[in-house]
């Protein structure tokens, strides 16, 4: 379960007064359920996502991961908490160049505390399941955006994290690639962890649990999307 | 790592050169560090006496002559354990004698006696042999002198009309014996009459009474066990009419006092070179780790504490540091061997890559890249892993 309550978060402008890009959102995902985010650019969704996972504070409001309030916790035990419960999934992927595949997934394990056989089992298992087991001692900028992009879901998923958060995942693949990560996040939902998918794509909200709308820095939900429609 | 390393390519040598330009300045100032210790070493290691005068008749040491009766005088002196008569001449009379830094002297010994001098008891023998009692017409050469002449141990050496034999050539000390003729003093003394067309008019008019013994431009004298040298040189100035006496301490704080303009130049040219080289380095390592900052953001997103990417950059910084910096010292080394190759043709050398020098210069530069490092690595953590990848992007 992902929590967020009252979520504030202002920027300082070049000129005039700050920018409030988080304007007291508040926002629960349960275990299982892929939630939604849709807005212009500019909204405040990837601010949200940040907060949510934790990469940047909030200038008030609280999160609570499991039922655990991990925004009041220290800089060193947040990040534990960062790597051991959420996974992230970047529009631009974020793979380090100096890595091969391979390794830039197993970076998550190192930071989590696993770095044995086992994690590089799983590794390779997850790098085979999404069809770039041959290229796992290729480095970034030797594949594809979307093989880039699959070898980034892997590396989010390694640790089983609780919670996944994907912002704009699908904003520079082609339509077949970003069906891929689209099902792969749903199936992380099914699987039980809380989704959250900042999206621009029409697609993104079938099949959503939820769905919200940034306008802002404020988030209003809408209803559920079934299956087959889209809105 | 290499892989790791081999980003860091443009890093690791502008690293390099940083410290090439701190190891090559400190080279040249080694070289002339060991200069003045080596002078300074041969000052404290004997009481240096010269008979009482100005020069005349005596060239290069600017003293009187110094007389065999004198010298057994000395050997009197209590406290005094030995007396070997020399003459010191410039190999070329029209060459300045100003010029002492750079000038090449016949060294006349007397073989029958051990050289007092308690830091040189023998001059170090590259090759061949040292002189022998009852030696003669034979020489032994500085290492410059035996490169600027072209000279092998076995060659020949002309002086004032006399060929002489090199039986062995002199280790190079970086001092004044590196452009050394060594010869047995009934040589030198030879020498020193072809030299001078005045003491050969004193000795053919017999306006004084002038033996063979008699002609020595100086003497180097020894001291007792436990006997304080600057004591036993006035013991000697007191004891002994007609001498010159160079106390010991004194000279040395001549010879440093004279040498004073080196020092400070060296000391400027040392700090200039570790102030531009270290703000290179430290300016180079820091944007090295700021170039990353979007890699230290994702790293952080994926769970890693501060301690663990301080610790992963400073290991990184040290890797790269200490490559840049071997690489550098290899370049200065290349760099020195080079200019050295073609100046000693010349009997010069212009680099002295010490120990110290080279061990130094790395451990300043992996300290400094690691402060360099860790100063970076802590503007870093101090930003949101958002931030970071906003930066960075």
């Amino acid at each position: 379960m992902l929590e967020a309550r009252g979520l504030v978060k202002s920027y300082r402008a070049p000129t005039g007064p700050p920018i409030r890009a988080l304007d007291v959102v508040d926002l629960k995902v349960p275990a299982g359920h892929l939630a939604v985010v849709l807005g212009a650019s500019g909204s405040g969704k990837s601010t949200l996502l940040n907060v949510l996972g934790l990469l940047e504070d909030a200038d008030s409001g609280e999160i609570l991961l499991g039922g655990e309030r991990v925004s009041a916790l220290r800089r060193s035990a947040r990040s534990r908490a960062r790597g051991r419960h959420v996974g992230f999934v970047f529009q631009s992927f974020l793979l380090l160049p100096s890595l091969t595949a391979l390794d830039n997934v197993l970076l998550a394990g190192r930071y989590a505390g696993r770095r044995g056989p086992d994690t590089r089992r799983r590794a390779r298992e997850l790098l085979a399941e999404f069809g770039v087991a041959e290229r796992e001692q290729h480095y970034p900028p030797q594949l594809s955006g979307g093989e880039q992009q699959r070898v980034a879901f892997c590396r989010a998923v390694l640790n089983d994290p609780p919670v996944l958060l994907a912002d704009e995942p699908t904003g520079n693949l082609d339509d077949a690639n970003g069906r891929v990560i689209l099902q792969s996040l749903h199936a992380r939902a099914r699987a039980g962890a809380a989704v959250v998918v900042v999206s621009h794509r029409a697609d993104a909200v079938v099949g959503a649990d939820a769905v919200y709308r940034m306008h802002h820095g404020r988030l209003a939900a809408g209803p559920p999307i079934p299956e087959g429609e889209t809105r | 790592m290499i892989r790791v390393l081999r980003g860091y390519a443009f890093t690791i040598a502008g690293i390099a050169i940083g410290v090439a330009g701190i190891v090559a300045l400190g080279a040249m100032a080694e070289r002339i560090v060991r200069f003045v210790e080596g002078g300074d070493r041969f000052v404290l290691g004997q009481i240096s006496v010269a008979g009482r005068g100005m020069g005349m008749g005596t060239g290069f040491t600017a003293g009187g002559l110094l007389p065999a009766a004198s010298i057994h005088a000395i050997a009197e002196v209590p406290g005094v354990a030995g007396v070997q008569a020399q003459v010191m001449l410039p190999l070329n009379p029209s060459t300045s004698q100003f010029m002492t830094l750079t000038q090449e002297l016949v060294l006349g010994v007397d073989l029958s006696v051990e050289t007092p001098n308690r830091h040189y008891p023998r001059l170090p023998v590259g090759e061949g042999r040292y002189l022998r009692p009852g030696d003669r017409r034979v020489a032994v050469v500085g290492s410059s002198f035996a490169s600027s002449h072209g000279l092998r141990v076995g060659g020949q050496l002309t002086l004032e009309g006399t060929a002489y034999e090199v039986v062995g050539i002199l280790e190079r000390t970086l001092t004044a014996p590196d452009r050394f003729v060594v010869v047995a003093i009934e040589d030198a003394r030879q020498q020193w009459i072809a030299k001078d067309p005045l003491l050969r008019t004193v000795i053919a008019t017999g306006a004084a009474a002038l033996n063979a013994p008699d002609l020595n431009t100086g003497a180097a004298v020894g001291w007792r066990q436990g006997e304080d040298p600057d004591a036993v040189a006035h013991r000697i100035a007191e004891r002994v009419p007609g001498v010159n006496v160079q106390i010991p301490s004194e000279l040395s704080q001549l010879l440093r006092s004279s040498t004073a303009f080196f020092s400070a130049l060296l000391v400027g040219i040392g700090v200039l070179a570790f102030v531009i080289g270290g703000l290179s380095l430290a300016n180079t390592v820091a944007a090295a780790v700021f170039e990353r900052i979007r890699d230290f953001g994702v790293k952080r997103a994926l769970g890693a504490t501060d301690l663990q990417l301080g610790g992963e950059v400073l290991v990184e910084a040290l890797a790269v540091t200490l490559t840049g910096g071997a690489v550098g010292v290899a370049l200065a080394m290349a760099l020195g061997a080079a200019v050295d190759g073609w100046v000693a043709r010349t009997g010069q050398q212009l680099f002295l890559f010490s120990g110290r020098l080279l061990g130094g210069a790395l451990v300043f530069s992996v300290l400094l890249g690691a402060a360099a490092a860790v100063y970076a690595t802590v503007r870093v953590v101090r930003l949101s892993p958002a931030e970071a990848i906003r930066r960075g992007a």
